[in-house]
């Protein structure tokens, strides 16, 4: 049974290190294919090196324990996760609406929809990624 | 809430990272239970106990 788990463990970070390097990868590529770079992708770069930046700190947390005999995630980290993932959708929620409102307040424009997009997942990115960071070293 | 935790893994002569690896737990986590800023689950509470020799409720004390 522990074997199993450890098995399994071992197999979620070698998906995510997969997947992040798709991420480095595609980005990568994006990068060099296009010598212009516009407002978009300079919004988008944020968002990538958030996901990369985030997925290369739990691989390494998780490797870290897992090399110790300790758990990758146990139930106060996932508790913490839940907390987190609350605040994240709390947070897309309010930047769909507000990333809208403030720009039209500030430019007298509306956003496109791809841009409020982007609001989207870097707001609730970022906010996630605090959260889980705040509440895995608070304790409760 | 207060807890025995510290007492007793001296008593056994167990480090927080060896406590941790028994009940499957991370080191962290037996940080904050043994400062009282965690209330773990039932089973933790229960694992913990068992890996320490005591009881449940001489290992975690309640106070009003």
């Amino acid at each position: 049974m522990l074997n199993e788990t450890k098995t399994g463990q071992k197999l979620v970070i070698l998906m995510g290190i997969g997947i992040t390097a798709l991420v480095v990868g595609t980005f990568a590529y994006y990068i060099l294919a296009n010598p212009t770079i516009e407002l978009f992708d300079m919004i988008s770069i944020p968002i990538i090196l958030i996901i990369i930046l985030t997925s290369s700190y739990i691989i390494y947390d998780r490797a870290k324990n897992i090399k110790k005999g300790l758990p990758a995630q146990d139930e106060r980290l996932k508790i913490a996760g839940y907390k987190a993932g609350y605040y994240g959708f709390i947070a897309a929620i309010w930047s769909a609406v507000g990333s809208n409102m403030l720009s039209i307040i500030l430019f007298d424009e509306e956003l496109r929809g791809g841009l409020v997009t982007a609001a989207v997942v870097l707001i609730s990115g970022i906010t996630f990624m605090l959260a889980y960071y705040y509440f895995s070293r608070k304790g409760e | 809430m207060k807890t025995r935790i510290k007492e007793l893994r001296a008593r056994y002569d167990m480090t927080q990272e060896d406590l941790a690896r028994n009940v499957g737990a991370r080191r962290e986590t037996i940080v904050f239970l043994e400062k009282g800023k965690y209330n773990p689950s039932l089973k933790l509470a229960h694992d913990i106990a068992k890996a320490l020799n005591t009881k449940i409720d001489e290992l975690f004390i309640f106070e009003e």
